[in-house]
């Protein structure tokens, strides 16, 4: 039932790990959408799986163009799918890596976001966590407030709310105090986010969090001073950070400001996109992006545990009990049927290519972000022990893993630890994921077909076996121009591999040269995860390259889908003739 | 309207008011046709009514004493207990499955709309069993409204599953006495629908609340008898002990929740000693590894130690001890001696 629906989407590569989840960029097949999908791994979460389910009504409920849009969930095994609109602008805390905004971009951030709490409010939810994190840009500059992970939706309008969530630098005084605190808590947040935005962070950034939690009661509230800013700032940061709740003006009043109504038009937070991303492109570091892998779940026993399992009455023969490896035990394991060769390719995998140190902790729990100076506090409320100190959901929508980002992250996958050998750079235009789109068209889809299956893979074998280095960027280029196309315009690329392939064979010459292809030729078996590898991807990439140095690939915007390891029969057609009409016409060999 | 029953964040409701349009949506019987066509209404009209109606249940005149129920929620059960029926028939649409189930949740606050749901067995379009029909411990056919959550749980997609689910949960937890009684009463058809389609679910979700909940529900007081009869059965230890063995851990874990009761009851049935005495050496070898990782949660390993001690305390034989209830470990110590 549920599990169809995963497969309404095509995933892509990483974008970032929230709290308790792993946010991917992905293609909604059914109309070509790009969407973010948070994958939560509930076998994970000790805590009762109705916060997140109130996490999702809250954002179900919502529609309005200042809120990140919710689209669809679902469950996948034990992982729940949570499908939401992309926003390819990042957070405003990644735009502010590159500098602090100017006066005129927070001015518009902060009008779009009082826009949005004005309709959360409204609605009678209050969103508890605002943040310069929890602002989600568009490529085009739209505002969306994002991260509902500890929202509250109140019955009441008038009613309030005492539970201690957030985030403690940006908490209001009366969150802290827990003496009932109502939607301008909101707005008290909202006042630090700009100085978040004006200054890089927020007032006591330096101190620790739980001193902060004392200071923020006690001290008179953080003003701007000097004259830096300009006295309309001065007055709206003053006004949102007003100790008293009653006294502090509601959204719809903030609106009015003239700080606000002043400020521009969205477009304008173009050029932080921009800047952020001329920032990432300076930085010399190779990217790595991390391609969403199906993790599944070891299940594979020990062997005396065979003999262990329980005899009742009526089950007397435990050999049919007995998982042999076999598919008894897997029932999550899509395409157990190749276990075994899995199991050996790793083990080959490990003599050629012993994994370099692993860069992430693999089963570690705690993510923690450089700019994450502080985990949100959620009252834990679990039944029976509390997990400890939970963090909102997508916390850190870091885009792109950013070069500067060296995070211990949460791995989609829990059970087996296993190093991440994390190669750099070059699987750009590697492994892109063998799709069994039913997209658009026909021809789209024996266009993306043919692109995972002989086009990106014939690229990367001459390129594999191409040793001079002005050859091999030439041909790096070609692969990732094809991996352009065949995003954009699959299509396209179906005929040109088609028309290519009608006019080798209609060359007599040419297809005399040709090599007869037999249609069965032995594919490669799909690959299965193994058993005891949670890591697909980096068992792909070192699958799909014969080990042997090859460059780094420019680093492209726009990295293909992953995983290109299945050939098959018209594959396979397809790539030798590829690969020699490459040969041919190039004079290689 | 909305206005009118939860003013603005600026202007406050007028009681006045309030009692006034109760009084007409009632007289126009407007909560039933909202009740039947919500799924119909477009998506910011939906929660409209939601609040609009959750308001309206919830209304109180000034007067009005807080023990008892709401004015409209006794009018309703008394006069047009359809309205209940047709909330929950909110879970066979999606679209109305979410504010259906906000709504109701609201109403089962009180019991008496608790007891409409539990024993209402009207179909479609018939009326609906009223307040004064109730006949508590009347054995259900399993056609009711409530039997059909099982389905709305197992079949829906996982929003409308998850929710039908929370309500289900406050159904069966809330009002104890009625609930207990009811249990008792239904004991095969609850427990076997339970589970049959909960418990043995594919859902993860589905499966792994569901084990929770059973262990709420029978490790409630108010449910002693019903517990009583539950780890009496063999069966149900097995099931058990398979969960025990579920390749997921949470699984695994709200399993153990169910299975201490087994062990822990000191007069076991004979059905239920002999597999755990047959299962003796396997469970002594299998429990201390369970769960190794947990370390630190201590109730849960001094819980498992408990369980190992029991277990190796149990006789070679099964002992028939049903007759004097109360019985210690102890005796077991004698037996085994």
């Amino acid at each position: 039932m549920a599990d169809d629906m995963s497969s309404h989407y095509q995933v892509m590569e990483e974008l970032g790990s929230g709290s308790f989840g792993v946010v991917y960029k992905a293609i909604d097949k059914t109309d070509g959408e790009i969407v973010a999908i948070k994958h939560i791994d509930l076998e994970s979460s000790e805590d009762d799986i109705q916060e997140i389910q109130q996490e999702i009504s809250v954002l179900a409920t919502c529609a309005s163009a200042y809120v990140t849009q919710y689209k669809a969930s679902f469950l996948k095994g034990h992982k729940l799918w949570i499908v939401m609109e992309y926003l390819g602008g990042g957070s405003c805390l990644d735009l502010l890596k590159p500098g602090c905004f100017n006066e005129a971009h927070v001015a518009i951030v902060c009008r779009e976001l009082l826009q949005g709490l004005d309709y959360l409010h409204n609605e009678g939810k209050i969103h508890r966590d605002v943040k310069a994190a929890n602002v989600l840009l568009s490529q085009s500059g739209k505002v969306k407030l994002a991260d509902f992970g500890v929202a509250a939706q109140l019955v009441n309008i008038k009613s309030q709310r005492n539970t201690f969530v957030g985030t403690p630098f940006w908490m209001a005084p009366e969150v802290i105090q827990q003496a009932g605190y109502d939607f301008k808590a909101d707005i008290w947040s909202l006042g630090i986010t700009a100085i978040e935005m004006i200054n890089g962070e927020p007032p006591h950034a330096s101190t620790h969090p739980m001193k902060v939690l004392f200071l923020i009661p006690k001290n008179p509230a953080p003003r701007l001073e000097g004259n830096d800013y300009s006295n309309t700032f001065k007055d709206f940061i003053a006004q949102c950070l007003t100790k008293d709740p009653d006294m502090r003006p509601s959204a719809k009043e903030l609106l009015r400001h003239k700080f606000i109504r002043n400020a521009g038009k969205v477009e304008a937070l173009q050029e932080l996109i921009h800047r952020k991303q001329d920032f990432d492109g300076n930085r010399s570091e190779p990217k790595d992006p991390r391609y969403y892998a199906e993790s599944l779940h070891p299940m594979s026993r020990p062997d005396e545990e065979d003999e262990d399992d329980w005899v009742f009455d009526t089950v007397k023969a435990p050999p049919m009990w007995k998982p042999k490896g076999g598919t008894d035990w897997m029932t999550f394991d899509e395409e157990d049927e190749n276990l075994p060769d899995s199991a050996q390719m790793m083990q080959d995998l490990h003599i050629t290519q012993p994994p370099p140190p692993p860069k992430h902790q693999a089963n570690s729990t705690v993510r923690r972000a450089p700019t994450d100076r502080s985990p949100s506090i959620r009252r834990a409320n679990t039944k029976r022990r509390s997990s400890g100190v939970k963090q909102p959901l997508g916390l850190d929508l870091s885009y792109g893993n950013s070069p500067s980002t060296v995070r211990q992250f949460r791995r989609v996958s829990d059970k087996v630890q296993e190093p991440t050998p994390m190669k750099q750079g070059y699987d750009e235009n590697a492994s892109p994921k063998a799709m069994s789109t039913d997209s658009s068209s026909k021809e789209a889809q024996i266009g993306r077909r043919a692109y995972s299956k002989a086009v990106g893979l014939s690229c990367q074998e001459v390129l594999s076996t191409t040793g001079d280095g002005d050859k091999r960027e030439a041909i790096s280029r070609l692969a990732e121009a094809f991996s352009d196309l065949e995003m954009v315009d699959p299509e396209g690329l179906y005929h040109i591999v088609r028309i290519m392939n009608e006019k080798l064979q209609t060359d007599s010459r040419l297809s005399t040269l040709l090599p007869s292809t037999q249609p069965d030729s032995p594919s490669r078996p799909r690959l299965v995860l193994a058993q005891n590898n949670p890591h697909l991807k980096s068992h792909r990439r070192r699958q799909s390259y014969v080990p042997e140095p090859t460059p780094q690939s420019p680093p492209s915007n726009n990295p293909p889908a992953p995983g290109m390891e299945h050939t098959k029969q018209l594959t396979d057609v397809l790539y030798s003739r590829w690969s020699e009409g490459l040969r041919n016409r190039w004079g290689g060999i | 309207m909305k206005v009118m029953v939860q003013g603005t964040q600026e202007v406050n409701t007028s009681p006045d008011q309030v009692h006034a349009l109760v009084q007409a949506t009632l007289q126009e019987d407007l909560l039933f046709d909202l009740s039947k066509s919500i799924h119909m209404l477009p998506f910011e009209a939906r929660k409209d009514t939601q609040t609009i109606f959750s308001h309206i249940l919830r209304f109180r005149p000034v007067s009005y004493s807080n023990d008892k129920d709401p004015p409209v929620i006794s009018w309703l059960v008394h006069n047009r207990p359809e309205v209940i029926v047709e909330l929950c028939r909110g879970y066979m649409q999606s679209q109305s499955a979410m504010p259906c189930g906000v709504i109701l949740r609201e109403a089962l606050k009180s019991d008496v709309v608790t007891a409409i749901v539990l024993y209402d067995q009207s179909r479609e379009g018939e009326p609906a069993i009223r307040l004064s029909e109730v006949v508590p411990n009347h054995p259900q056919s399993g056609d009711g409204v409530f039997w059909q959550f099982f389905d709305w749980i197992d079949k829906s997609n996982f929003e409308v599953s998850a929710d039908a689910f929370t309500t289900f949960r406050e159904i069966v937890t809330r009002h104890k006495s009625l609930v207990t009684s009811y249990l008792a009463t239904n004991f095969d058809l609850f427990f076997g629908r339970f589970n049959d389609i909960l418990v043995h679910s594919d859902s993860y979700v589905t499966k792994r609340q569901s084990i929770k909940l059973l262990g709420e529900i029978l490790l409630d007081r108010a449910n002693y008898n019903v517990m009583m009869a539950y780890v009496e059965s063999g069966d149900n230890l097995k099931l058990c002990m398979k969960l025990l063995r579920d390749d997921r851990k949470m699984v695994q874990y709200e399993g153990f929740h169910v299975f201490k009761v087994f062990v822990a009851n000191p007069t076991k049935s004979v059905p239920v000693q002999r597999i755990l005495i047959n299962n003796r050496d396997r469970l002594l070898r299998f429990l201390p590894k369970f769960l190794e990782d947990r370390t630190d949660d201590d109730q849960f390993t001094d819980e498992k130690s408990f369980l190992v001690r029991q277990i190796e305390l149990l006789p070679k034989e099964p002992v028939d001890r049903t007759r004097p209830a109360r019985d210690s470990p102890a005796a077991n110590t004698t037996a085994v001696a």
